[in-house]
């Protein structure tokens, strides 16, 4: 097995097309990681100067004035009660605020954990399903995996190595670029002298402990069903058409509880630690008609995505043992 | 009895087609190859001579019968024994974007053979220089040998070829024919599939012959074609001669009226003797051999089979 192990890992090394993905796992990432710097820049003293001028000049806008005192004269019309300090409450009614002017907030590691860290998981899920299709794909389509069986027939084992060499590398892979990305928040949002609250930087770490698993398994199962189907294509024409129209299929079927059937539903689930969502009740008869919370936590998401990975590598292994290789 | 190293018993394979119909591809075969020497295996295009190939080393599961390599059953102890049989399998299959060394190396490293047996492999086959190019960019020939280069990685003492001269130049044909030749002076057995008939009857000692899935015939060369046998003899009178031969239980056609052909089966001096007794002095006789695409083009005709089946044997 060790042999077959370390002849997998120089077979997927040398595989340009996963040299590529795997550098696009690194990319893009790259990418997402300027573009949330970028979004989130500390705001310059000439930007500042220029919305504090934009400010003092809504201040004098004379509807702006005229609202102002009326709320002034009358505070229990606006709802300002009559202790507080009148005129400072009425003007933030109606005066804006530098916030408002911005248009971007400080970068926070918690809040990107629900922003850039979610499209960061989604591109390495995506990227590493297809280096394990695209992988093992390559045998199929120049049929080189009969020469291999002519070296080693024992296609369990044969299947479980290429299975575990991709498994491996999507962990690695993905292990390393998010953990290099919070990391860089985390560095970055010190380096602006931002206050990084406790907790958040360890919250982001298991979060990319989650995406790692997702991302790493998101490959194994590419990889199994290119094994089933024995064609690059055919696997992703499959992933795509069930992508497009199994979330239409289950939506129209409409039977209560489709929410949790949702692949979208259990990846937010087992990346956020728990999601809430809204079932819709499935008669209404005069009662509460409004639609229901349900919870759905990172453990049935795991199972769900379980189940989804069993069901397609039971089958995968039984075939490659029992049929034919061309 | 020599030992066998291939033998199979009553093997069958059926596969459905995409329309649904049930074809059988091999029928029943008792294949037996002993060991050493260069054992040919004949059959036209569809005969199933790949499937057999591809139903021993594991590629595909039979319907239906046994087979053993080594005295081992397969597929259940291929494991065991795959590591002695090296085989190259319809046309040579590689990753294109590897070099032919790339590909040899994953090869030779799925079964812990050392990196010096590359070389040698490279060597061997005449594709040093060539190497460490694309195998996509490889000709066929270059491609054949990378596929036998791959065999050798084993160092085996079955080689299974299937066509292994397919692409090859004249050069490379001489030179496979005689590693293989070599190979199977050398100890190593050797089963050669090829349509080529002049190819198994310079190189194999013994061959089988199928068609349609089925065992025609099977045996040494020599036998094979002895069996075919027959004499041209020349007589003054062909068809008083006829008479006297076919009395005396020979099988007898007249080819002109001072020429006859002699089915063989008995020694020439039976001929003349039957002939001088009658006083019927020939004036020439001479043995007439057929080659094996004679007789493979009997034998898978139709009309003949299973005909030289038993005399084969």
């Amino acid at each position: 097995m060790r042999w077959l192990l370390k002849v997998e890992l120089t077979r997927l090394r040398w595989r340009r097309a996963v040299v590529a993905l795997v550098a696009a796992c690194v990319l893009v990432p790259a990418v997402i990681f300027a573009a949330t710097a970028w979004n989130t820049r500390p705001v310059s003293a000439a930007e500042r100067q220029q919305v504090q001028q934009m400010i003092e000049a809504q201040a004098q806008d004379p509807y702006v004035v005229k609202e102002v005192q009326r709320c002034v004269a009358r505070p229990h019309r606006y709802g300002v009660s009559q202790g507080a300090d009148v005129r400072a409450t009425c003007e933030s009614r109606f005066v804006p605020t530098a916030d408002g002017y911005y248009g971007r907030s400080p970068l926070r590691l918690d809040t990107e954990q629900h922003g850039s860290g979610i499209g960061v998981a989604i591109v390495l899920t995506v990227l590493l399903l297809i280096v394990g299709t695209t992988f093992v794909g390559h045998d199929w389509n120049s049929g080189s995996m009969s020469n291999q069986l002519l070296f080693d027939p024992r296609r369990a084992r044969v299947w479980a190595a290429k299975g575990a060499v991709v498994l491996l590398a999507g962990l690695v892979v993905a292990g390393v670029v998010l953990a290099a990305y919070w990391t860089g928040l985390w560095a970055l949002a010190r380096h602006r002298g931002l206050e990084v609250p406790d907790g958040a930087l360890s919250g982001a770490y298991r979060q990319a402990l989650r995406a790692t698993l997702l991302a790493g398994f998101a490959g194994l199962g590419g990889y199994a069903l290119t094994m089933l189907f024995r064609s690059t294509v055919a696997t992703l024409g499959i992933l795509f058409a069930v992508a497009i129209a199994g979330p239409l299929l289950i939506t129209l079927l409409g039977f209560p509880g489709h929410e949790r059937l949702m692949p979208q539903n259990n990846y937010a689930a087992v990346l956020l630690d728990g999601i809430d969502y809204y079932q819709e009740p499935t008669a209404c008869l005069g009662g509460d008609c409004g639609a229901v919370r349900r919870h759905l936590d990172p453990v049935d998401g795991a199972g769900y995505f379980g189940a989804l990975l069993l069901v397609v590598a039971v089958p995968s292994v039984l075939s490659f043992r029992r049929r034919d290789v061309p | 009895m020599s030992e066998l190293v291939i033998e199979t018993t009553g093997l069958r394979k059926e596969f459905r087609t995409r329309s649904g119909a049930l074809r059988v591809a091999v029928q029943d075969l008792d294949l037996a190859v002993p060991r050493g020497g260069v054992h040919g295996f004949l059959g036209p295009n569809g005969s199933g001579k790949t499937t057999t190939i591809r139903m021993l080393l594991g590629l595909a599961r039979a319907t239906r019968g046994s087979m053993r390599l080594f005295g081992e059953p397969v597929p259940h102890r291929l494991p065991e024994v795959i590591g002695r049989v090296g085989a190259v399998v319809e046309s040579p299959k590689f990753a294109p974007k590897f070099t032919g060394r790339q590909n040899l190396q994953l090869l030779a490293g799925s079964i812990g053979a050392p990196g010096g047996r590359v070389d040698a492999a490279i060597e061997t086959v005449g594709l040093t220089g060539r190497d460490r190019d694309r195998y996509k960019s490889y000709s066929l020939g270059m491609k054949q040998r990378l596929a036998i280069a791959a065999t050798l990685l084993k160092e085996p003492q079955l080689l299974i070829l299937d066509e292994p001269t397919n692409g090859l130049d004249p050069a490379g044909i001489r030179e496979i024919r005689d590693t293989i030749r070599t190979l199977g002076q050398t100890g190593v057995t050797v089963l050669l599939s090829s349509h080529i008939l002049g190819e198994v009857q310079q190189v194999c000692t013994s061959a089988t012959i199928i068609g349609n899935g089925r065992l025609l015939a099977s045996g040494q060369v020599e036998d094979l074609l002895g069996a075919g046998t027959s004499y041209r003899v020349t007589v003054p009178d062909a068809g008083v001669a006829a008479g006297v031969l076919e009395r005396a239980g020979f099988a007898v056609s007249t080819s002109s009226p001072t020429g006859l052909a002699v089915e063989s089966g008995r020694p020439p001096e039976e001929v003349t003797r039957t002939l001088a007794e009658a006083g019927i002095w020939l004036s020439e006789l001479t043995r007439h051999r057929p080659d094996l695409e004679t007789v493979f083009l009997e034998l898978t005709s139709g009309d003949t089979l299973g005909r030289r089946e038993e005399a084969g044997r």
